[in-house]
């Protein structure tokens, strides 16, 4: 269900090296950005390993998880984002708890 | 009151997010935890999030170690197992000292591990063989009050060396190669500069840029030989072979040059434009070659103007000696007279061409002394002014401390005479004739082009300022017959009378003559030993007077002999005839009244007049000999033995025989006329 026109995404992927988790929480987020937000996201893969500061301040705690900075309110998604339902949800792309109500 | 909804569910939503965090961390969906603190962030890994990174070390091709602060192994992969050689457990625990060579240098890096770049140390593997490494360490983060922990990168260079030691053996040979090649293509231009030769190359505009430092294009050949040239430079493109030898112009000064041109198309490149080769001046040797040519023709020419003269003065002989008898007896008329001394005129004559002829053939009997001709100046001062006249002027350059030289005076004269006459017919508006001796030391380069013996000569330099002669006559002057001179004014012999008198002497001739700029002709004869006593030679006018006796006549010609007989009886002699040598002995050994012998040098058939002479020398020590000939055959009788005998050149007078007959009868070793 991608909705062309609508705000603009600005996403930040904690991720912790080349731990199958995390290259699963990049592939699906992958995935989900480009049949729901297709040209309207900047998604920036981050490894705690590499960077580990750029965790303190949006109060990471465990990798991997997602952060939605833009639009607000800041939310963040933990998991590898295999729960598309979740993570849809989570970026207020759908009404939670109303996965019922299919795409059309 | 009305933004509480809103917080409530901001709350309501913060605490979810909570919840999920703790839910994921407690069913294990996390691979980090991220814990802040006073040094910063630090990211706890949980077990299962280290395996890539363990199967990337093991798997990697360096060798990976990580290190006590002393250098005690705690962990090294595969790889570095590998390189030293070792079972992992009996690493493990180990000291990195126990496996490397040069234990300062990593000391050294060990207590300063960010101090130290990557260094290439020795790795010892089992112990023994060294492994050229490269070696880098770095020191573990670790927390407060831990103990160091580092961690080292080691990298075989093995094959990195045998690599270098490949391209630094390959840059080694090719060093070595192009050393060679310098020096060979140094080599080469020293071969060629002392051969002087140059090489040369086609250029891409069909030229061939020589080592010499100029370039020869087709239009530099001359026209006669363009064509050539070009034809031999199509053929090489089809066969790969240059090779000729044609006249250029030589920039920059445009001299006419001989040049030899050989060259090749480089092996493979058949039909291709390239073609390199040497290139020698030939020049000198054509000159050479070119004179060479010349004197073996004259040597050719000479040997049979030889014989022909031979011939020509018995037949002389004949005609003389019957003549004079026949004036002798018959009772002539004054009419009769008139002609029978014209036909003993022409007779004289044909002896003195005859005469000229055997001197240019080298035949004519020569009687060498040793002379200074400068003493000879006043006598040819004398001849020159008369043969040429009051339009010439005649200046005398005399040599100073001349040296002597073996030459027949007489024939010098005549030889000079000769040239001061062809210089008179080509000075007919007057001039100057240069009359020079001169000491010349010839070198044997020079000699070569004249086909002589390099050596001390003393030079008679005659030169004239008149029309000179084109390249095509000078090079035909010596010929006998040859002349320029109008019919009836020349014999043609004057020059070659010159020439074998020159080569008779053991000398030589040479002649440099150019259209008007005058011609010098320079007489070289070898230098002789100054003599201790020089005698005058004392000639007597012949005389005729009667004699008795009997004389043996040995002559192969039966007309001469038949001549000659009448001859010597008209002396009063008597006459015994022989036809050959081995006659004339059996005559000799039945009649021991024979007085005289008179033999002929020369006869067809049994042994010579020499050894015949030489025999009856033998027999009768007594008996006096004389012996005659139309030519003194140098090349067949030697001239020690020549001496011996007192000779008589043919054509001779009765008078002449008379003379010579009381000579050697009266045991006068005289010479002949």
């Amino acid at each position: 269900m991608t909705t062309p026109e609508g705000p603009r995404y600005v996403l930040r992927l904690f991720v912790t090296g080349t731990t199958s988790r995390s290259q699963r929480a990049i592939t699906n987020m992958q995935r989900i950005c480009e049949e729901n937000l297709a040209g309207r996201y900047d998604l920036e893969v981050i490894d705690v390993y590499q960077d580990p500061e750029a965790t303190r301040d949006l109060q990471v705690i465990a990798t991997p998880t997602l952060v939605k900075l833009l639009p607000e309110p800041l939310r963040r998604i933990i998991g590898d984002l295999s729960d598309r339902e979740k993570v849809l949800a989570g970026l207020d792309l759908m009404p939670a708890r109303r996965g019922s109500d299919p795409a059309p | 009151m009305d933004h509480l909804p809103a917080r409530i569910a901001a709350l309501e939503q913060q605490l979810r997010e909570a919840n999920e965090t703790l839910d994921a961390i407690r069913n294990g969906e996390v691979d980090a935890v991220v814990v802040g603190g006073p040094a910063g962030q630090i990211v706890y890994t949980l077990e299962n999030a280290d395996r890539p990174y363990r199967v990337l070390v093991e798997q990697m091709k360096e060798g990976a170690v990580t290190l006590s602060g002393d250098g005690m192994i705690l962990y090294c992969n595969h790889s570095f197992a590998m390189l030293v050689d070792c079972r992992f457990e009996a690493i493990v625990g180990s000291s990195l000292f126990d496996h490397i060579a040069d234990r300062p240098m990593v000391e050294r890096m060990l207590a300063a591990p960010d101090a130290a770049d990557a260094a290439e140390v020795s790795l010892r593997s089992s112990g023994t063989r060294a492994i050229p490494v490269n070696m880098s360490i770095v020191e573990l983060q670790v927390e407060d009050g831990s103990p160091r922990m580092l961690c080292a990168i080691v990298t075989d260079l093995s094959h990195n060396y045998a690599r270098a030691r490949e391209v630094a053996e390959a840059n080694a040979r090719l060093a070595s190669e192009m050393r060679q090649r310098s020096r060979a293509e140094e080599n080469l231009a020293i071969a060629l500069d002392a051969a002087d030769m140059a090489s040369w190359e086609l250029s891409v505009d069909n030229e061939m840029v020589t080592s010499w430092g100029f370039a020869i294009g087709i239009e530099q050949f001359v026209d006669e030989d363009r064509a050539d040239v070009m034809a031999a430079m199509d053929a090489a493109r089809h066969n790969g072979a240059l090779e000729f030898e044609k006249r250029i112009l030589r920039p920059p000064e445009n001299a006419l040059r001989w040049i030899y041109v050989k060259g090749r198309v480089p092996p493979g490149l058949q039909g291709r434009e390239r073609l390199a080769g040497i290139m020698l001046d030939v020049t000198e040797r054509h000159l050479v070659d070119e004179q060479l040519r010349q004197a073996q023709k004259m040597e050719a020419v000479g040997q049979l103007t030889g014989g022909i003269a031979h011939d020509f003065n018995n037949l002389l002989m004949i005609i003389g000696g019957s003549l004079e008898i026949v004036a002798r007896r018959a009772k002539l008329d004054e009419r009769e007279r008139k002609l029978i001394d014209a036909a003993q005129i022409g007779v004289a004559r044909g002896a003195k061409l005859n005469q000229q002829l055997l001197a240019f053939a080298r035949r004519q009997d020569m009687r060498v002394e040793t002379v200074c001709i400068n003493d000879l100046l006043p006598d040819f001062e004398t001849l020159l002014d008369r043969a040429l006249g009051e339009a010439i002027r005649v200046e005398i350059a005399r040599g100073g401390n001349l040296w002597y030289c073996s030459t027949d005076p007489h024939q010098l004269e005549t030889a000079i005479l000769n040239l001061a006459i062809n210089a008179r017919d080509a000075m007919i508006d007057g001039g100057t004739l240069t009359f020079a001796t001169a000491n010349a030391t010839v070198s044997e380069a020079f000699a070569r082009r004249w086909d002589a013996k390099a050596g001390d000569y003393v030079v008679t330099v005659v030169t004239d300022t008149g029309s000179g002669m084109a390249p095509d006559i000078v090079a035909r002057v010596f010929e006998p017959f040859f002349t320029t001179k109008g019919v009836g004014r020349g014999t043609g012999l004057g020059l070659s009378q010159v020439y074998g008198f020159a080569r008779q002497s053991s000398g030589f001739v040479t002649i440099d003559s150019r259209i008007g700029a005058g011609t010098t002709v320079s007489i070289y004869l070898p230098r002789a030993a100054a003599p201790k006593d020089v005698q005058p030679a004392v000639r007597t006018a012949p005389a005729i007077e009667r004699y008795q006796g009997k004389v043996l006549l040995v002559e192969d010609d039966a007309e001469v002999r038949a001549a000659t007989s009448a001859m010597i009886e008209e002396l009063g002699y008597t006459v015994l005839p022989a036809a050959a040598g081995g006659e004339a002995l059996d005559l000799l050994a039945r009649d021991e009244a024979i007085d005289i012998v008179f033999s002929d040098v020369i006869m067809a058939t049994g042994m010579t007049g020499i050894e015949l002479a030489r025999e009856i020398r033998k027999r009768r020590p007594d008996l006096p000999v004389l012996l005659t000939s139309g030519y003194t055959a140098q090349h067949r009788v030697p001239p020690a033995t020549r001496e011996n005998f007192p000779l008589l050149r043919k054509p001779y007078t009765i008078a002449d025989l008379s003379h010579a007959l009381r000579d050697v009868a009266d045991g006068v070793a005289e010479r002949s006329e």
